[in-house]
C-alpha cells in the first residue's frame, strides 16, 4: 500500500505548506539583515578556518630571517626588503655625511646587502612571496600566522562550549526534573563554584599540569571547560522547571513514561533553542577567555600560537611594527562581534516570544 | 452492581497538597484539595464530575492517573488496587486507563509529529515488554487512529502548531485510545474550546463511547456539557463530593443547595427563559481549600443553613434511589 | 432603550500585516448603538470580535495593525479621526472599557486607590480627596465589602471575582455613556458570573449606560442584551433584537450555533447538531461567503462572492443569498 503524502488543501482549495518549526525560525533569522550578515562572515572565517591546511600557501612555520618584519603590501617581498634596506642606507649615509665616521663599515654592509638583495631579486624564489599582513619578527607570515591562530582559538572555543553545553545540560536536566534534595545539592555546588576566582584556578591548573614542549591544549580545554558550564547548567535547569509541569509532560507521566524518556524525548528537545542561543553567545566568551590566558602567556605555547598568544607577541613590537598586534587584533575582534550579533539574531529567531513577532 | 460491572471504585481518596516554608521547615499547612471522595464508575458509563475551580475535580482526576500519590484512600481499577501497585504492576493497569487532557495547546509536546504523540503511549509499552508491535504496524494503527478520530492520516508527519485547537483535540483523544484502554479520563476537554467545534467533540466522545464500549470520567465546569455526556453526574465542592445522582434526575430535582445554585446561574440560551428566570445569587466568593472546616464545607455561603451545619461535617448518603446527597436538609447529623 | 442613536460604526476595516500575509480581522462592519442599549457582539475566536471592540476607541497597536477604512461615529464625529489629546478625553470617560482578565488589565504594582483615582482626576476637575471619595462609592455600588479598607488594598489582594467587580466600579465611575466590555465572565466560575452579570445589568440600568458586551457565550447574551450582532471571520453575518435572533435565526451559522450548544433545560439524549468542519484562517481569504465550506445549504453563488445584506422586519439583517433578491433569480 503506497504512503503517499497528498498535498493538503483546506476547505478553501488554498494549498496548507507544512511548516516545521525550525522552517519557521530560518525565516525569522532571514529576515534579520544583521543576524545575515553574521552568518556569512562566521561561516567564512569557519571555512577558510577548516580548509586552511589545503593550502600549501599558508605556511605559518617557515622562518625567512632576511624578511622578518615586513609591513604588510601586495607587492613582492624582495622588492619589501631593498627597500627598506635603502631606507636604511639613507639615513646612515646621512650620518656619515655629518661626519660621524664610525658608521662607515656599517654603510658599506648595507650596501652590500643591497647589492645581494638586487641580484637575488629574480633569482630566489622565496623574493617573490607576498605578505598581505606582514611578517612578524623572525620572518613569518602574519597570515598564516593569524588563520593558524584562528583555527586554535576557533577550535578551543568550540570544543570547549560543547564540553560545557554538554555536562551542564546532563546536570541542569537532572537537577531541574528530580528536584528536592538532589537539585539543592547541585545548585549549592554551583553557587559555590561561582564564587571560586575562576582565572586563579584556571592559571594555577595550568602552572600545575603544564608540560614543557608538550601541548598545553587539552588541559586549557579542562581548565576552561571546568568552571563554564555552570551557567548554562541554570539556565537549561530554569527552563526544565518551567516545562516539567505541563500538560504534555503531564500526559506523558500518565502513559507510564520512564523518567529518562520524559528528560531526553520531552523536556529536551524543548530546550534547545535555549541551548542554541547560549552556545552561540558562550563561544566568543570561550575565546575571549582563552586569549586572555595566551596573553599571560599560560595559553598555548609555541609552536602552536592563538589570538591571545599573537596579540601578546605583537604588543611587544607595537610601536615598530603595529601590524603584528593589528591584524590579530582586528580578525579577532571582527570574529567576535558578529559571533554576538548571530547569538542575538539566533535568539530572535528562535524565541516564539521575540520582539518582532506580531 | 455487581462487582463485574465496576470498573473504578474510588474510596476515601484525600490530596493534601503541603505547603513548604522555608529550606527545611515542616510543612505547617495544607491544601486540602481533596478531602474524602468516594465513588464507583460502571462499565460503558460516563460519571461526570462538576464543579467551580478550586473544588479538587482535576485533582482528583490525577490522583486517581497515579499522576499525584494519593495522601490517603484506595482506587480500585478492574479490582486492583493502584495506590499500592508496584511500578510495572501499575504500567500494566494503564493500559486501561488513559486521560484527555483540557488545553490542546499544551497538551502536546511542540516538537513531536502527529504520528509520534499518538504513537508514543504504544512505543512505552513495546520498550517495556508490554507489547510486541512491528514499525509498520504501529504506523497502520496510528493512521486507523487518526481516521477514527476525523483527522485525515496524511497528517501524520505535521506538528500540532499547524492544527486549530478542535484538531489538536482529536489528537489527544487519539493518544488516549491508543492502547484500547476501557477508562478515559476526560479533563475539561472541551472547555477550551469553540462552541461550534465543542459540539464536534463531544459527538465525537459519544461515538466512541458506541464504537468501543468505553467508560468515561468527565470533568467539566459547564453544567449543560456535563449533563449532555453524562449518565450519572457528581457535584464537587471544597474537595467532597456533595450531591451524586442520575443526569436527568439531578437537573430535575436537585437536592443539595449548591447544586441548586449551580443550576440557577448557568445561563440557558433562550432569552424568554432567562427573562423570568429567578437566580440563587450566591454571596460571597469561591474559598480556598486551605483549611479543614469543622462543619460543612458549604456553610458561609448557603442560604439554607442551620446552626448543626456550622460545627458537624455532613456525609454523602442515600436520600433517593440512586440519588446521594450530603446535607443536614436531608439526613440527621450522628 | 432609547431611539437616539449615540455611536455608528459604519464599514469598519481593521487588517493586521504579518509574515504569511494581510490578515483581515475585521473586514467591514456596520452596526449602531442607542442610549441605553445592551448591544451583544457574539463570535467564535478568529471571528474579530474583540478587535472589533479595540478599533472603536481606536486601540489597535498600528504595526502591525491598521485601520484600513471606514468611520467609527461618536455622536457624529468620527473617533478614528480624532487626534490624541481629542481621543483621550474620550477614552475612559466618554466610552470606556473593561477586559477579560481583569489580572492582567489592573498594574499589579499599584493599589486600588492609585488606579481608580488617576482615572477619575483625569477626566473630573476634582481633588485627590474627593476623586477618593467617588472611588469608594463606586466601590461599593459595585457590591466590594469595606471598600474604605479595601481601596487602598492591591490587585493581588482580591479573588477574580472581586478584581472583576473592581473594574466595573472603574469603568464605571467616570458615568460614561458607553460601556465596553470584552469577556468579562469568561475567566470566572458560574456562581461568580451570575453575580457580575446580574451587577452589570442592574448599574448599566441605573446609569444609563449602553453596553457593547462581547462574548463566546449564547447563554449569557440570551440574559443580558437587547440587540445581537453574531460576527463570522471578521463580518456580521446576523443582527436583530435578541428575541428574533433565537426565535427565527436566519443565517445558517446563527442556526447552526443556537443547535449546537447544550442547553439545561432539555431533555436530550439524542445527538447534538454540529456545524462540520473549523472557523477559517483569515489570511488571504478568497471573495466568498467565508461560511461555505461548513454550510448545510451552500449554493454555487456563494462560493464566488461574498452575499448581501437582506434585511427582514423589525430591524433584522442577515449576510446570505439565500436571502438576497439576486440569488433567487438564479
Amino acid at each position: 500500500m503506497s504512503r503517499k503524502i497528498e498535498k493538503a488543501v483546506n476547505e478553501f482549495n488554498q494549498q496548507m505548506k507544512p511548516v516545521s518549526l525550525w522552517a519557521d525560525a530560518w525565516k525569522r533569522l532571514r529576515r534579520n539583515k544583521m543576524a545575515l550578515i553574521s552568518l556569512w562572515v562566521v561561516g567564512f572565517y569557519a571555512l577558510v578556518a577548516v580548509t586552511a591546511p589545503l593550502f600549501s600557501f599558508l605556511d605559518y612555520r617557515t622562518q625567512v630571517i632576511e624578511h622578518a618584519n615586513l609591513p604588510p603590501s601586495l607587492r613582492p617581498a624582495g622588492e619589501l626588503v631593498i627597500e627598506k634596506l635603502e631606507a636604511r642606507h639613507a639615513l646612515i649615509k646621512e650620518r656619515v655625511d655629518e661626519g660621524m665616521d664610525s658608521l662607515k663599515p656599517e654603510m658599506e654592509r648595507i650596501e652590500a646587502d643591497i647589492q645581494k638583495a638586487k641580484d637575488e631579486l629574480d633569482t630566489n624564489p622565496v623574493n617573490k612571496k607576498v605578505y598581505i599582513f606582514g611578517t612578524d619578527s623572525l620572518g613569518r607570515d602574519m597570515l598564516s600566522k593569524t588563520i593558524y591562530g584562528a583555527r586554535i582559538s576557533m577550535m578551543v572555543g568550540l570544543v570547549g562550549t560543547l564540553t560545557a553545553v554538554f555536562v551542564g545540560i546532563l546536570i541542569g536536566a537532572i537537577s531541574g526534573y528530580i528536584g528536592g534534595w538532589l537539585d539543592n545539592l547541585l545548585m549549592r555546588f554551583v553557587d559555590i563554584m561561582y564564587g571560586l576566582p575562576y582565572m586563579l584556578i584556571v592559571i594555577i591548573l595550568m602552572a600545575m599540569f603544564r608540560k614543557e614542549g608538550q601541548s598545553s591544549i587539552v588541559i586549557l580545554f579542562v581548565g576552561i571547560a571546568l568552571v563554564s558550564w555552570l551557567t548554562i547548567a541554570r539556565v537549561v535547569r530554569g527552563q526544565i522547571i518551567s516545562l516539567k509541569n505541563s500538560e504534555f509532560v503531564e500526559a506523558a507521566r500518565s502513559m507510564g513514561a520512564s523518567t529518562g524518556r520524559i528528560i531526553f524525548r520531552h523536556l529536551l528537545p524543548n530546550t534547545i533553542g535555549v541551548i542554541i542561543v547560549f552556545t552561540s553567545l558562550s563561544l566568543p566568551s570561550f575565546i575571549m577567555n582563552e586569549s586572555f590566558l595566551s596573553f599571560l602567556g599560560i595559553g598555548v605555547s609555541a609552536p602552536l600560537s592563538s589570538w591571545g598568544s599573537l596579540v601578546s607577541e605583537g604588543a611587544n613590537t607595537m610601536e615598530l611594527y603595529p601590524w603584528q598586534l593589528l591584524a590579530p587584533a582586528i580578525e579577532m575582534t571582527v570574529f567576535l562581534f558578529f559571533m554576538n550579533f548571530l547569538g542575538d539574531g539566533l535568539r530572535d529567531a528562535l524565541d516564539p516570544q521575540s520582539k518582532n513577532r506580531t | 452492581m455487581s462487582d463485574r460491572n465496576m470498573l473504578l471504585d474510588v474510596r476515601g481518596l484525600k490530596m493534601h497538597f503541603p505547603i513548604r516554608t522555608g529550606l527545611f521547615s515542616r510543612a505547617r499547612n495544607f491544601i486540602y484539595a481533596v478531602d474524602g471522595v468516594d465513588f464507583q464508575v460502571r462499565k460503558g458509563e460516563t460519571l461526570g464530575l462538576v464543579g467551580e475551580s478550586g473544588c479538587g475535580k482535576s485533582t482528583a482526576a490525577r490522583a486517581i492517573a497515579q499522576l499525584y500519590k494519593p495522601t490517603a484512600g484506595e482506587v480500585y481499577l478492574n479490582g486492583m488496587d493502584l495506590t499500592k501497585a508496584g511500578k510495572q504492576e501499575l504500567l500494566a493497569a494503564r493500559k486501561n486507563m488513559q486521560m484527555v487532557f483540557q488545553d490542546p495547546y499544551a497538551s502536546l509536546n511542540p516538537r513531536m509529529t502527529a504520528g509520534d504523540i499518538i504513537a508514543e503511549p504504544i512505543r512505552i509499552f513495546k520498550k517495556n515488554g508490554l507489547l510486541v508491535a512491528s514499525k509498520e504496524e504501529i504506523t497502520d494503527r496510528v493512521e486507523q487512529l487518526m481516521e477514527k478520530v476525523g483527522l485525515s492520516r496524511f497528517f501524520r508527519n505535521r506538528y500540532p502548531h499547524e492544527f486549530s485547537g478542535g484538531q489538536r483535540q482529536r489528537i489527544g483523544i487519539a493518544r488516549a485510545l491508543a492502547l484500547n484502554p476501557e477508562l478515559i479520563l476526560c479533563d475539561e476537554p472541551v472547555s477550551a474550546l469553540d462552541v461550534s467545534i465543542q459540539s464536534q467533540i463531544l459527538n465525537l466522545f459519544k461515538d466512541l463511547q458506541d464504537e468501543f464500549g468505553l467508560t468515561y470520567l468527565f470533568i467539566a465546569h459547564d453544567l449543560s456539557v456535563i449533563k449532555y455526556i453524562s449518565t450519572r453526574v457528581a457535584v464537587m465542592y471544597l474537595g467532597l463530593i456533595v450531591e451524586v445522582a442520575d443526569a436527568g434526575d439531578l437537573y430535575k430535582k436537585p437536592l443539595h443547595p449548591y447544586t441548586e445554585a449551580l443550576l440557577s446561574a448557568a445561563p440557558i440560551p433562550d432569552p424568554k427563559i432567562e427573562a423570568v428566570r429567578h437566580r440563587i445569587i450566591l454571596t460571597g466568593d469561591v474559598p480556598s481549600p486551605d483549611k479543614q472546616r469543622p462543619g460543612c464545607n458549604f456553610y458561609d455561603r448557603c442560604p439554607k443553613r442551620m446552626d448543626v451545619c456550622k460545627k458537624v461535617r455532613p456525609k454523602l448518603k442515600e436520600a433517593d434511589s440512586g440519588h446521594q446527597v450530603s446535607c443536614f436538609l436531608y439526613h440527621k447529623p450522628e | 432603550m432609547s431611539d437616539e442613536v449615540i455611536l455608528q460604526v459604519k464599514d469598519l476595516k481593521t487588517y493586521f500585516t504579518v509574515d504569511e500575509g494581510v490578515v483581515k480581522a475585521v473586514d467591514g462592519v456596520s452596526f449602531d448603538l442607542h442610549r441605553g442599549e445592551t448591544l451583544g457582539i457574539v463570535g467564535e475566536s478568529g471571528s474579530g470580535k474583540s478587535v472589533t471592540n479595540l478599533s472603536v476607541i481606536n486601540l489597535i497597536p498600528m504595526p502591525p495593525g491598521k485601520i484600513a477604512g471606514g468611520q467609527v461615529l461618536f455622536h457624529g464625529k468620527n473617533v478614528l479621526a480624532m487626534s490624541s489629546n481629542e481621543i483621550r478625553e474620550i477614552r475612559g470617560n466618554k466610552i470606556s472599557m473593561i477586559f477579560q482578565d481583569p489580572m492582567t488589565s489592573l498594574n499589579p504594582f499599584l493599589r486600588i486607590s492609585t488606579q481608580m483615582v488617576e482615572t477619575i482626576q483625569l477626566h473630573q476637575k476634582i481633588d485627590k480627596k474627593a476623586a477618593k471619595a467617588k472611588a469608594i462609592e463606586m466601590l461599593k455600588l459595585a457590591g466590594i465589602p469595606a471598600p474604605e479598607k479595601r481601596i487602598d488594598q492591591y490587585p493581588h489582594q482580591f479573588s477574580g471575582g472581586m478584581r472583576q467587580r473592581v473594574m466595573i466600579a472603574m469603568g464605571l465611575s467616570c458615568n460614561p455613556e458607553i460601556l465596553i466590555a470584552d469577556e468579562p465572565t469568561s475567566a470566572l466560575d458560574v456562581t461568580i458570573q451570575a453575580q457580575i452579570l446580574e451587577l452589570m445589568q442592574e448599574l448599566t440600568r441605573k446609569l444609563g449606560t449602553a453596553v457593547i458586551l462581547i462574548t463566546h457565550s449564547l447563554g449569557v447574551v440570551a440574559g443580558m442584551c437587547d440587540t445581537i450582532c453574531v460576527m463570522y471571520a471578521g463580518r456580521i453575518v446576523e443582527r436583530g433584537r435578541t428575541e428574533e435572533i433565537f426565535e427565527s435565526p436566519r443565517h445558517p451559522y446563527t442556526q447552526g450555533l443556537i443547535r449546537s450548544v447544550p442547553r439545561l433545560d432539555q431533555e436530550t439524549k439524542e445527538r447534538l447538531y454540529s456545524i462540520p468542519g473549523q472557523p477559517p484562517n483569515v489570511i488571504d481569504l478568497p471573495d466568498c461567503c467565508p461560511f461555505y465550506p461548513r454550510c448545510e445549504k451552500v449554493m454555487d453563488i456563494c462560493r464566488g462572492k461574498y452575499p448581501s445584506v437582506a434585511s427582514f422586519e423589525n430591524n433584522q439583517s442577515a449576510s446570505c443569498w439565500l436571502y438576497a433578491k439576486e440569488a433567487q433569480n438564479v
